[in-house]
Formats: structure tokens, C-alpha cells, sequence
């Protein structure tokens, strides 16, 4: 069986990870988190985005509440966040205090609508916090024309879409604030949890870094300005990633040229209610792929039967998670739930060789709806 | 001996305040085994090696559920949101400890209230606790200091008498006992970091709660991991499972968790081994003038198990001589120079300097000295002779 979730990562960089294990353990600094290791990282990865701030943190998770908290945003305060997501878009904003407010998705690239964040803001309206999903990233010239316009804070969710470039702007560049998450699956994941901030804004990336080391200045330890956490990241890790970074580039485009050939295979398939991501490259990062097929789950047996796993990512929107419900008192929001019902991602990472690709491409192709052909139309 | 000469002696040892690179050769045969295997089942954090080094932790603690986290303070922070901690709910803190103890209060939407701690142990004095409990206070959180706890018996009647859920600061407490039961377990529940200094230190971040708690522990589980509830340990499909409360990410990476089953299995002989040393310490400093107070195991009714985590002493012009050693190679900390009620991010409780002068005293005289497994009984030596020097003039000027 093709897993979904490759336990092989790292095959070529094991013993890469032990040696670096054993010379942070062992190196006479004796220093294991936000050393050298990680100042090299953020200074490599500043390099990749034009000089930009980035600021190492224990989770992309955190680095999002870190950059609410940098704002300022808090209790009484609404953050509009897209209905289909990852829970962080949610509990982020609850976790400092303020109310999401949700905004259904496009219906075919399920990102954020734009004409629905902008319903979506009220008097209290403080930030819009987009989020890139699965391959696409959100809608960000529209979106940072209308925070300008109206005056809110911009932060962008570009947790899954390290290396994706917009209109000549990487992603985690169009808000005021983004993030990159590291956990291992992710395009530039690792050996365990990370993420960072990446910002243009000399303000933010000094809270954001107060914030993550308990509100300490970096100079005079135990002093402590502001009540920060601890989310901080580890040496191991940032040396790890340092060899990692100069394959990036060549598994991102792996990942690609999976996506263009998946694209190709599955143009017909739209009479037998599976619909594919749209091609290109502008504004895209394919770390999952995901399909929409009417019979999902149908789809996701048969590609099994055929030893191929796949992956419901969000079976619920967000405003349907029992954790988030009480903040969305009667709304609706059509478009994320048929992508819950609908989303079905299959294996991309980089190092699936062609005949794995072929594989899941040939199952894909070989779907037979137990619904007729008219009454997939018909819907 | 010359002040020039006995700084190049100093300097020349150099005893930094902090390795353990010396005994890692030895470990690493076991620890490359267990990274192997993490590396062959390829689930990289929140997965087999937290779960194994988990249920290590239940076996060594005696704690029925141990749930690995991310760090000690995020522990703090999950556990007191699984205590059910309500915004505006007050929770009685010591006004000398490290700032994660009342941090994670704000960050679980409660106010921290501080209270002086007892000058002998450090610990939050019972008494300050009896005088600071009113309508809105819910919690009260000892914090273990150093190498003992405090006085739990008291401070568990006053809690029983106000009905308030005790939560212990249990980061530096591995190894502690009261009565036999591990530290943290004590109250509601506890916590430990793995601060890399820790007597049971990770090569990173980690920590973990430890409650006998079965509903806390499934509520700290769940929190962990975004709010997910159920088995979530090494199942990677279980992002996908029902988010039930707003939770965070702080999932443990296995690597930290190998690490700590590594060094798990020398922690008696390590706890043994820093014992020695702080005894040693305490032999040699014992007329040393310009020591104002060498650490004491208090004397409980209780039977109680101290560990030596920090050597912990009060000098006379501590910074002057916390120089003299650093200008002789010799590494100290101080824990800790500013009280908490007197932390810029706590300007708004409108403490004043004066309202609590045992914490107080401690931040202006204690100086934490080198102490770990690997540090050589020489260097204690080394240690106790430059302090000696100092305070016999050759460090004074």
C-alpha cells in the first residue's frame, strides 16, 4: 500500500540527523535551543525572502498566535478567518482572547472568498487572517487592498505554502505577518515540530520574538517586558533544516511536476464527479493534493482496493467543530462544507518515483461512480 | 598565590555552568538505537518515543497518566486550563520563581496574585497563603525550588479548608517525594520540564504534566494536539479528528523523547551523583566568610525526598562575585534577580519594592553554582577555593 503519510521522509538524511544529534550534544557550547544553529536558519531562510524577518518558533501554530499577540489583538476583538481550515485558524484567535468570525471559501479552489470576508467584517472587525490551502494561495491582492481600505490588521495563515511566489511575492509576504510550518509532512517539514515568522516589519519581529522566549529582550536574561510564551526552537533542528534547505527548491519542484501530470490525467473526470485542482503555477505550492469527488468516500475505498492511501483533510469546516460552534450562531457557509464532504488528497510528496506516480494516477482514473453518469451532472 | 596567578588557575580549569558532553559518548550506543528505530517507524514527533518515554515517566514517577508536551510551560498552561481554570479566577503564586509560574496563569486567563516565599526553602510560605486568600481566588501553585518542596501539608490543609485545587509548579522536581508520593501528584497535578539543565534534561525544549487525574490527563492530551481527543499518539490520520476544544500545538518531538529515555535510565545514579556534589559544596563553603546561607534540607513530618537540581547559595556582594568567578572561567546563574511582582510585564498589579522582602532578599543574594552529573569533584574545589579568595580580599577590589 502507497501510504499517504511517507514514514520514509528522511531515508537519505539519516545519518546526516545522528551526526548532528551527537555534535550539538556534544559540542562544547552545550547550547540546544536558539543557538547558532537557529540563527543561521532564520538568516538563510531571510535570504529567501528579499531580507525579510523570520523568526524561529516551536510550531507554525504558535507563530500565528505569536503574530496576534505582536498585534495586539485580544479580547473583543473579531479576526474573519475562512470556514475550511485547519483548527490554529480558530483557536489562535481564541486562544488570545478575541472571536473568529467565519467566511465561506471559493468553491472550486477553497480558499477564502474575498466578497465574503468583506460581509464578513463588523464594527469590531480587527484582522483578516487568510489561509493558502492545500495548493492555491488565497486571493492576497484582493485581500490586502481591502484590509488597506478598511483599515485592519493582515495576517496570512501561509503555514503549507512555503515557496509558493504570487504575482513576483512569496507567500508569507502579502500579510503583515506570515508563518511556515516545519512539521515533517510539510514542504519544508523536519525531523520533528517547527515553524516560523516571516515578516517585513521591524515591530512585529521584535515582539514576535520577545514574545516566543517569555517576553525576555534576548540581552538580560530574566527580565521580562511582556508576558510572553515559550515557543521557542530547538538547535537540532535548525541544523537539520540548514541541510535540508538547499534541496528545497528541487522537491518543490518534484512536487510540481507530480501536480502537472496528475493535472493531465484527471482533466475527463468531471463526468464521474471528481474535479481537480486547476493547473499553473502562479500562486502555487503543492503540498497536498486534493481532489473533489462527489463520492468521496466511494473514491477513497476504491483507490485503497488499488493500494493507494489517501487523506480526508477537514471532514468539517471549521465553524462545525464542536470547539468553534458557539462562534458561529447561525451562519452558512455551502462552499466549505461541500469541500468537507468533497476533499479527498492523494499522495504528492517528492520522493514518490514516476511509476508510484503513474500508479496513483492509473487508480485515480480508474474510478467507477455507483451513481450513473446523468445524476453526477445533475448535481 | 597571587590574584593574577590563581585567576589563570581558574581560567585555565574553566568549569562551565552547565554539560553533560562528557558522559554523552557513553549514552549514545543506546540513544542512536532508539533514534534508529524512531527513524524506521518515520513518526517524528508526537509519536512512538513520547509514548514509550511517557509511560517510562508513569513506571519512574508513580503518576498514573504522564502526557508529554512541548515545554514546562506549556504544561503549566494546559494543566491549568484542564483544572478548569475560569477567566478572572485568581491563583495564589510565589513572588520568587521562575516567570512561567504566573505566565501560564495569564495565559490560561486567570490572575496570578503573589505571596513571599519561606526564606529557608524559597517555597510559597504557608502562612503569606493563609493571609492572601479571598472570593476569587481558586488555585494555589507551589513551586518546588531547587531541591526541595514545599510545605505541602500545609499548604494542601489551607487548600481543602478553602476549597482550592492545588496545581504544582513541579518543573524542577523530578525525583521528590513526599511522603513517597512523586512531586506533583500531590494536588490536582504537576508538572516537569526538560529544560536541558534539568536533572532530567532533554537536547531541547520538552516538558510533561503528571496527574493521577483521568479526566485532566484525556483534557491535557487533547489540548496538546489542537483539541483532539483519543488516542492521537503516533497516528498521523488523527489531525483529522473532531477539534472538541480550542487546544494548541504542543506536541513533543521523539527525538527529545529518545533523549530522554536515554538519560532516564541513569537518573537514580545521576540524582545520587548531585548529592555528592552539593554535599561536597556544602563541606567546603561551610566557613567560608560572605556566605550568608548555604541550601538546607528543611526537616518535614513528613518523610521527604530532596534532590539536588540547583546548588542554590546567598553571598554577600553577589554580583561581585558572581564577576570574580566568571573572570576565573567559573560559570554561574542567578535565579533569580528580579522577584516576579517586580516584572515589567507585572507593572499593572502595582506591586512596589518592599512588599515582599524574602523574595526580595533571595533576588539580590542567591547565586545558583555548577552542578551536574559530570562535574568533577576537583571542580567543586575550584569552585569553593575562588569564592574563598574572594572574600579573603584577593577578589575585592
Amino acid at each position: 500500500m502507497l501510504p499517504f503519510f511517507p514514514p520514509d521522509l528522511f531515508e537519505d538524511d539519516r545519518d546526516v540527523l545522528l551526526e548532528i544529534v551527537r555534535g550539538v550534544a556534544t559540542a562544547p557550547a552545550q547550547r540546544f535551543i536558539l543557538g547558532a544553529h537557529v540563527a543561521r536558519l532564520e538568516a538563510a531562510l531571510a535570504q529567501t525572502l528579499g531580507g525579510a524577518h523570520v523568526v524561529a518558533c516551536s510550531s507554525a501554530t504558535s507563530a500565528l498566535g505569536l503574530v496576534l499577540r505582536a498585534l495586539g489583538i485580544g479580547r473583543g476583538d473579531e479576526v474573519v478567518v475562512p470556514a475550511f481550515g485547519c483548527a490554529p485558524l480558530a483557536s489562535t484567535v481564541v486562544e488570545v482572547g478575541a472571536t473568529p468570525v467565519f467566511a465561506d471559501v471559493d468553491r472550486s479552489t477553497l480558499v477564502v472568498d474575498p466578497d465574503a470576508v468583506e460581509r464578513a467584517i463588523g464594527p469590531r472587525t480587527r484582522a483578516l487572517m487568510p489561509a493558502h490551502v492545500f495548493s492555491t494561495m488565497a486571493p492576497m491582492p484582493r485581500l490586502r487592498a481591502l484590509a488597506e481600505q478598511r483599515g485592519l490588521r493582515l495576517v496570512e495563515d501561509s503555514a503549507v505554502a512555503q515557496g509558493a511566489v504570487l504575482d513576483g511575492r512569496p507567500a508569507g509576504l502579502w500579510g503583515e505577518a506570515g508563518v511556515f510550518s516545519f512539521v515533517q509532512v510539510k514542504t519544508f517539514g523536519t525531523a520533528g515540530e517547527g515553524g516560523v515568522v516571516v515578516t517585513a516589519d521591524d515591530d512585529i519581529a521584535t515582539a514576535a520574538r520577545m514574545l516566543r522566549n517569555h517576553g525576555q529582550d534576548g540581552r538580560r536574561r530574566f527580565t521580562h517586558h511582556r508576558v510572553g510564551t515559550n515557543s521557542r526552537f530547538d538547535e537540532i533542528l535548525a541544523a537539520f533544516q540548514l541541510h535540508r534547505l538547499p534541496g528545497l527548491q528541487a522537491r518543490l519542484e518534484r512536487r510540481a511536476e507530480i501536480a502537472a501530470y496528475y493535472g493531465e490525467r484527471f482533466a475527463g473526470l468531471r463526468e464521474r464527479g471528481i474535479e481537480a485542482p486547476p493547473p499553473g503555477r502562479d500562486g502555487r505550492c503543492y503540498y497536498v493534493y486534493s481532489l473533489l469527488a462527489r463520492e468521496r468516500d466511494e473514491l477513497a475505498r476504491q483507490l485503497a482496493q488499488r493500494g493507494v492511501s489517501s487523506h480526508v483533510y477537514y471532514p468539517r469546516p471549521l465553524p462545525r467543530q464542536p470547539a468553534f460552534a458557539r462562534y458561529a450562531a447561525g451562519g452558512s457557509w455551502p462552499n466549505a462544507e461541500r469541500a468537507s464532504a468533497r476533499a479527498l488528497s492523494i499522495p504528492i510528496y517528492p520522493h514518490l518515483d514516476d511509476a508510484q506516480v503513474e500508479l496513483v494516477a492509473d487508480a485515480v482514473c480508474a474510478f467507477e461512480p455507483t451513481t450513473t453518469k446523468e445524476a453526477v451532472l445533475e448535481r | 598565590m597571587s590574584t593574577a596567578a590563581h585567576d589563570a588557575v581558574g581560567a585555565a580549569a574553566g568549569v562551565p555552568f552547565f554539560s553533560q558532553a562528557a558522559s554523552f559518548d557513553a549514552q549514545w550506543p543506546r540513544l542512536r538505537g532508539h533514534l534508529t528505530e524512531l527513524l524506521e517507524i518515520g513518526k517524528l514527533s508526537h509519536g512512538p518515543k513520547v509514548a514509550e518515554l511517557e509511560r517510562a515517566l508513569e513506571a519512574w514517577t508513580g503518576a498514573r497518566h504522564v502526557v508529554a508536551v512541548n515545554s514546562g510551560t506549556d504544561a503549566l498552561v494546559l494543566l491549568l486550563r484542564a483544572c478548569g481554570l475560569r477567566p478572572g479566577d485568581e491563583v495564589v503564586v510565589p513572588a520568587f520563581t521562575f516567570i512561567a509560574s504566573a505566565s501560564s496563569v495569564v495565559l490560561a486567563g486567570g490572575r496570578p496574585v503573589f505571596v513571599d516565599v519561606d526564606p529557608q526553602t524559597y517555597a510559597l510560605d504557608p502562612a503569606a497563603l493563609a493571609q492572601r486568600i479571598g472570593a476569587r481566588t481558586r488555585m494555589v501553585m507551589p513551586v518546588h525550588l531547587f531541591c526541595q518542596m514545599a510545605d505541602m501539608d500545609r499548604i494542601r490543609a489551607l487548600a481543602r479548608g478553602h476549597d482550592l485545587t492545588v496545581v504544582e509548579d513541579s518543573a524542577e522536581a523530578i525525583g521528590m517525594r513526599w511522603n513517597g508520593v512523586h512531586a506533583g501528584l500531590l494536588g490536582a497535578g504537576g508538572v516537569l520540564s526538560f529544560f536541558p539543565t534539568k536533572t532530567l534534561g532533554a537536547l531541547g525544549d520538552a516538558g510533561a504534566v503528571l496527574t493521577d487525574d483521568e479526566q485532566i490527563a484525556r483534557t491535557v492530551g487533547a489540548l496538546r494536539h489542537h483539541g483532539r481527543f483519543g488516542a492521537t499518539l503516533n497516528d498521523f490520520g488523527a489531525i483529522s479528528n473532531a477539534t472538541e476544544i480550542a487546544g494548541v500545538n504542543s506536541k513533543m518531538d521523539d527525538i527529545q523523547a529518545a533523549v530522554l529515555l536515554t538519560k532516564l535510565e541513569r537518573l537514580h545514579d545521576d540524582i545520587a551523583r548531585r548529592a555528592r556534589l552539593a554535599a561536597a559544596y556544602g563541606e567546603q563553603l561551610a566557613d567560608v566568610p560572605g556566605v550568608l546561607r548555604l541550601p538546607t534540607v528543611v526537616a518535614r513530618a513528613a518523610a521527604t525526598t530532596p534532590v539536588f537540581y540547583v546548588y542554590l547559595a546567598e553571598f554577600e556582594r553577589r554580583d561581585a562575585l558572581a564577576a570574580h568567578l566568571a573572570a576565573a572561567g567559573i560559570e554561574t546563574e542567578v535565579y533569580y534577580p528580579r522577584p516576579l511582582h517586580l516584572q515589567p510585564c507585572f507593572a499593572d498589579l502595582g506591586h512596589r519594592e518592599g512588599d515582599f522582602p524574602h523574595a526580595e532578599r533571595a533576588c539580590r543574594h542567591a547565586l545558583a553554582l555548577p552542578l551536574y552529573p559530570d562535574l568533577e569533584l576537583d571542580a567543586v574545589q575550584v569552585v569553593c577555593d575562588e569564592i574563598r579568595a574572594f572574600y579573603d580580599g584577593a577578589g575585592s577590589r
